[in-house]
């Protein structure tokens, strides 16, 4: 059924229709619509589940990875500073292999005081053992925690589906809501292998300090490599009963670009225009979304853009004394490549909020085919530099 | 009494990792004595992480999920919850916290779990010092107790948890000592059957951390309670306070004298404590009705 | 350590445990042991009998009074006596006195001797040799009582009429009623032993004739020769002897008492005389020489005496007899003060200048000891300080000879006459099969004291905790681990009651309050399955043994921290160092 729904209420009504047991969250701008509707949801009826209402984000997260341990489907959301607090739990829930599910709506970190989008939280997650995803709408953000149960509950690693804060949050528009028929069909009940259980009792988390831990976190490792094809049969699955199908990664207009932009989030839907507008102006230039950052898709980011002349990147976050994370990702993905060597651009655009539009991308094509080689840093957009 | 005792029937193994003496394993097992099989462990990061023992092992044979330090509290709710989604009500939740995981890094989820009233038991074995990293004053460190981190004696006294949480308006709330196991297991098998936050603080001693030798855990933890400066009692739903085990009339001299940790503190510095464990006392005596 | 599989064969998922921690060999941290043990308590090892207290106080507190009594029936044939009117040296060695009070353990043996021994004493299997035991008294008895355990055939001369010694002619029946000690002679004669009485000898037979076709021979005639007390006037007529009078009375004879009886001594049998005398219509007084502190009669004897209205003259001695017409018709006495102790560790009286006065009597009856009649004694035997000279096991001087009791060097009393003439008994079947008497008594032994245990002799260990020769000293009991409870008071007949008649003054214990009493003892020593050391280990080392009462260490795990031994109430574990 479609309907009009802001990008909250589109992650409200997928993990509704993914009859998560047990949610806990704390409020923070832009996820609180998020939340509402979940504690509406439990209270009417519409949600059979409990909502743990707790303190900080650290124990929103600590509360779902107990529930998770004790055998239910988890789910909370968060933004920003509330993520950050709860980098310690992103390990845990990870290291102890709980497949939870996590909306989080990209915001900038303070000082100063901001709430608007950026990628800065996510993107200082990407070592905490999550699977994340970057979707671009709000039937994007819907299906994505749908498929994010899925893929998690097999690969036993939990999922972060990252959608930019305002820009998808506050932002209505129409949603193809799936019926629960058909969402019970592509998601099992949740089971685990082991989980805390009277009748067979196991520890969860025992320490250990010899050549077991190394062991364990290498299976962690490859269950990461198992994610990538867990991800497309979620998303091939998913395709069968509903008709949408995203990728890992999704190419537009690529076919003969010498210069290929790549985003996520929500700039690939203003890049997508900008696409098309310079193709008509007969410049070769092509679009790769991000969707899936962890784990990193290697082969087809190698595939896809190993050939190419020029890559430009944008960033809506930067590693402080690096450069933005995407572009180094790119650059490692394409370094040592038998077919070329593509020179990859980094942009950093859109901190705080700041809007990139059309011609902000257009400037960086621009710029991409104007330099003979990257500079040795990243270009800011919109700094005022 | 001729108890059975048969360590093959106990929900905990031998073989653990305490060290010799330590207070907090017999705490353990009298715990879960009284709780049974059907209860589920959360063990924030405190001595017991270690003693349980190493992966693939553990000492206890009940379900345990060891979390981070400062979410006991509340990775107990989330258990909670979830086994109230499967109808599971009658499986009892334990956080098996040391002080550091309770007085200070683990208080903020206690709180807002005991502020929920969340269907969990909160036990603090309070050992009075971070023990595990090797003795780091707490907020549970007793004024004039050497810690490695008050190398000249704590200043201020220790917190008093149980009133806080009483405030609380928690259905229970107790002290309970390992040298006393009657009055430690009549109490969680009292605590079993109510629903809500149950909180426990016991005083379990560190022969390490206490500098006694490892043979006078227990009597040290008699000391305590009989020179009223760990009193027993329990507090229903916040305001009913009820002592539960009569102290003797011993001077505090008589529980400090004997630890290496109080060794520096000079006969007027312990005049100081008795005076403040005096105060202690009779406010408890007042708040339990025994004088007005 | 390999990384363990789940049980379908697959790795789990994350760090997932399989099985508990009881293969971790946590013993090795441990360089000391504890070991369960069995110590000896105070009261055993005081006993100069060689009851195992301890042990009977225990059955008698969980009620099973016919095995208590059978546990005393081990080591001593008298508890219907020794309940009534033992100077118990177990109760001031009780470690209750550093809590509260001693334990009646006197009064528990009462009430436990009211019962028929769940197992009645045997003779042993007959052996060929003959013993001859001469006096009935509780030494003679008692070493017949155990040589006819141990299976010799024995035969008891007596120069009375009647048996016992001095239980019968010496102790008062409101302290000893007749049945009361006949009871417990009827048990022992029951085993079979000859009776020889109303023959004296040394006097009535010879001791070659005696010695004849006999393989050994305990003297036991007691002391019962009249000690003077050396003043002036001493002779008249109306000074008797304690001990005559005494047996006159039991005997039902007339005794001749005036009006106004001074009775010098302050042992027991002074009491008696005192508390007879006043049965009898008579005023007594009691002088003795020095304090109410130093009186060598039992306490509760003095204080009896006291409650019945008898009069003391502490503090002073008599000077001289002053005699009317043959008659003595008063009693000059002096006053002491206490100087220094002297060799016996009391303080000596010495008398005050100018203090002298006269003390209004018309009897006189001397109790200031009584000596061994040395005339009847075998001709050559040696006599040390008036008393038959004999070794630590009642070997005389003279080869098949053994002597005890009264006549010997022992005190007085009536459990050191009992543990006199067991001692003599083990001594006599030693020489007798041949054996070293000391390497039979070693391994017997009840803590230093030097009695000994007859039940460890005839029927070996019983299992259980490790014996060690050890006697619990009262900084040794937790005392946390008991509640203050008073010693509960026998009841006693009202003062102006007893003074009417004979009838026994101790009422004695019911049930309930024998058992509470025999719930007062701390066990020192022995595990009484109190289950501490299980409930405090920290490492569930401790489990029940397979035999009753036993508990059993897993050492394997056991990391010698020490806390089952600081915990158990009485000392019934040690720890040990371990290589």
């Amino acid at each position: 059924m479609k309907k009009v729904l802001m990008g909250d209420h589109a992650v409200s009504h997928a993990a509704m229709l993914s009859r998560v047991q047990v949610i806990s969250a704390y409020p923070i701008t832009p996820q609180t619509y998020v939340v509402e509707e979940l504690a509406e949801a439990c209270r009417d009826g519409r949600l059979k589940a409990k909502f743990v209402m707790v303190e900080s984000e650290h124990s929103a997260m600590a509360c779902i990875i107990g529930a998770c341990a004790a055998g239910s489907r988890a789910f909370t959301a968060t933004s920003s500073h509330g993520l950050a607090l709860m980098h310690e739990m992103l390990h845990w829930a990870s290291g102890a292999r709980l497949p939870v599910v996590m909306a989080n709506c990209n915001r900038a970190l303070g000082p100063p005081w901001n709430i608007l989008c950026d990628h800065s939280d996510s993107m200082s997650q990407r070592d905490t053992g999550w699977i994340q995803f970057y979707v671009e709408s709000n039937q994007e953000a819907l299906d994505t925690v749908i498929q994010a149960y899925r893929i998690a509950e097999k690969v036993l690693l939990p999922v972060m589906v990252n959608l930019d804060g305002f820009f998808l949050t506050h932002t209505a528009e129409v949603v193809d809501v799936p019926d629960q028929d058909q969402v019970d069909a592509y998601l099992p009940p949740f089971s685990l292998p082991y989980k805390l259980d009277v009748e067979d009792p196991h520890s969860f988390g025992a320490i250990c300090l010899d050549d077991n831990f190394m062991a364990l976190k290498h299976d962690m490792q490859a269950a990461m490599d198992l994610a990538r094809d867990a991800a497309l049969e979620a998303d091939e699955a998913f395709a069968e009963i509903f008709g949408r199908k995203y990728g890992l990664l999704e190419p537009y207009r690529m076919d003969h670009a010498d210069t290929v932009l790549v985003t996520n989030g929500t700039i690939t839907g203003t890049a997508r225009e900008v696409v098309d507008d310079l193709r008509r102006r007969g410049v070769s230039v092509g679009l790769l979304k991000v969707r899936m950052l962890r784990p990193f898709p290697f082969a087809p980011v190698r595939s896809l853009l190993g050939d190419r002349e020029r890559i430009a990147v944008i960033d809506r976050s930067v590693s402080y004394g690096l450069a933005g994370g995407l572009a180094c990702e790119i650059r490692s993905a394409l370094y040592g490549h038998d077919h070329g060597r593509p020179r990859v651009f980094g942009y950093i655009a859109g901190l705080g909020g700041k809007d990139v539009v059309p011609s902000d991308i257009e400037e960086i094509v621009n710029r991409t085919l104007t330099y003979e080689q990257p500079p040795r840093d990243d270009i800011w957009i919109g700094a005022g530099t | 009494m001729n108890p059975t005792m048969d360590p093959a029937k106990e929900l905990m193994s031998p073989g653990h990792l305490a060290c010799a003496g330590c207070g907090a394993a017999p705490a353990m097992r009298w715990a879960l004595e009284a709780l049974g099989p059907r209860t589920i462990v959360v063990m924030p990061a405190c001595c017991w992480s270690i003693i349980c023992g190493p992966y693939p092992h553990s000492a206890l044979r009940v379900p345990t999920f060891h979390t981070a330090f400062e979410t006991g509290a509340v990775t107990a709710a989330g258990i909670r919850a979830s086994l109230d989604m499967q109808g599971l009500q009658d499986i009892n939740v334990m956080v098996w916290a040391g002080d550091g995981g309770t007085f200070d890094i683990g208080f903020q989820a206690l709180s807002a779990a005991a502020e929920r009233n969340d269907d969990i038991i909160f036990v603090c074995y309070d050992n009075e010092a971070y023990m595990n990293t090797g003795i780091q004053r707490s907020s549970a460190t007793p004024a004039g107790a050497w810690t490695t981190t008050t190398p000249g004696g704590k200043i201020r006294p220790k917190k008093n948890l149980v009133e806080i949480m009483a405030a609380h308006r928690i259905p229970y709330a107790a002290t309970a000592s390992i040298a006393f196991p009657d009055d430690f297991i009549s109490k969680m098998t009292k605590a079993k059957g109510i629903k809500g936050t149950r909180f426990f603080h016991v005083l379990a001693t560190c022969p390490t951390g206490w500098r006694i030798p490892s043979s006078h855990t227990v009597k040290l933890a008699r000391l305590a309670v009989y020179s009223r400066a760990f009193p027993l009692y329990e507090v229903e739903d916040g305001e009913r306070y009820t002592i539960t085990v009569h102290p003797r009339d011993l001077p505090l001299r008589d529980y400090l004298e004997p630890q290496g940790r109080f060794r520096g503190l000079t006969k007027d510095q312990i005049e100081g404590l008795q005076e403040e464990v005096d105060r202690t006392w009779n406010r408890l005596t007042r708040l339990a009705g025994w004088s007005s | 350590m390999q990384r363990k599989s789940g049980p379908d064969g697959a790795l789990p998922p994350g760090s997932i445990t399989f099985s508990d921690m009881s293969w971790n060999r946590t013993g090795s941290w441990r360089y000391l042991k504890p070991k369960f043990v069995r110590k000896f308590s105070p009261c055993s090892e005081s006993c100069p009998a060689g009851n195992d207290v301890e042990g009977f106080l225990f059955l008698a507190g969980e009620g099973r009074y016919e095995e208590a009594l059978a546990k005393i029936l081990q080591e001593s044939p008298f508890p219907g006596v020794c309940g009534r009117v033992c100077c118990h040296p177990c109760e001031s060695a009780c470690n209750r006195r550093i809590s509260d009070d001693a334990v009646s353990i006197q009064g528990i043996e009462r009430f436990v001797s009211q019962f028929e021994p769940s197992r009645p004493p045997q003779p042993g299997e007959p052996r060929e040799e003959k013993v001859a035991v001469v006096g009935s008294g509780p030494a003679g008895l008692s070493c017949a009582y155990h040589l006819r355990r141990l299976g010799y055939s024995v035969t008891v001369f007596e120069k009375e009429d009647v048996l016992g010694g001095m239980l019968c002619l010496g102790i008062p029946r409101y302290r000893l009623p007749r049945r009361v000690l006949n009871r417990d002679i009827d048990r022992i004669l029951a085993l079979g032993i000859g009776l020889e009485t109303g023959r004296r000898v040394g006097k009535d037979m010879s001791w070659d004739e005696l010695l004849a076709g006999r393989d050994a021979v305990f003297l036991a005639i007691g002391a019962h020769a009249h000690v003077g007390l050396k003043i002036e006037g001493e002779s008249c007529q109306g000074i008797m002897p304690g001990t005559g009078f005494l047996k006159k009375v039991n005997l039902g004879l007339p005794a001749a008492l005036g009006r106004r009886v001074a009775v010098i001594g302050g042992g027991n049998t002074a009491m008696d005389c005192a508390r007879v005398a006043l049965r009898l219509g008579s005023r007594p007084v009691v002088v003795y020489r020095r304090t109410r502190e130093e009186m060598p009669a039992i306490e509760a004897e003095v204080q009896e005496a006291l409650e019945e209205g008898i009069e003391f003259e502490w503090l002073t001695s008599p000077v001289r007899a002053l005699v009317d017409d043959g008659r003595v018709a008063g009693l000059q006495c002096t006053r002491n003060r206490l100087a220094d102790p002297d060799d016996s560790g009391r303080r000596r009286p010495e008398p005050v200048e100018a203090s002298e006065f006269v003390l209004d009597a018309d009897t006189v009856i001397t109790a200031v000891g009584e000596a061994v009649d040395l005339a009847v004694l075998p001709h050559g035997l040696k006599v040390e300080k008036g008393v038959v000279w004999i070794d630590s096991w009642g070997r005389t001087s003279m080869e098949r000879i053994w002597a005890g009791g009264d006549s010997g060097p022992d005190q007085r009393m009536v459990v050191h006459a009992i543990g006199a003439g067991k001692k003599a008994a083990l001594s006599i079947h030693a020489t007798l099969r041949g054996n070293d008497i000391e390497g039979i008594a070693e391994p017997l032994r009840i803590g230093s004291s030097g009695s000994f245990s007859m039940e460890r002799y005839l029927q070996g260990e019983q299992g259980g905790a490790v014996p060690v020769r050890e006697v619990v000293r009262p900084e040794q009991i937790n005392l946390d681990y008991f509640e203050h409870v008073p010693r509960i008071v026998q009841p006693r007949r009202a003062p102006s009651d007893r003074v009417q008649g004979f009838e026994e003054v101790n009422g004695g214990y019911d049930k309930n309050d024998a058992d509470l009493e025999a719930k007062r003892c701390f066990h020192c020593g022995t595990c009484d399955l109190c289950g501490n050391c299980w409930r405090f280990c920290p490492d569930l080392c401790i489990r029940s043994g397979d035999v009753p009462g036993m508990n059993l260490l897993d050492d394997f795990h056991c990391k010698g921290c020490g806390i089952c031994a600081e915990e158990c109430p009485r000392s019934a574990i040690v720890m040990e160092r371990e290589l």
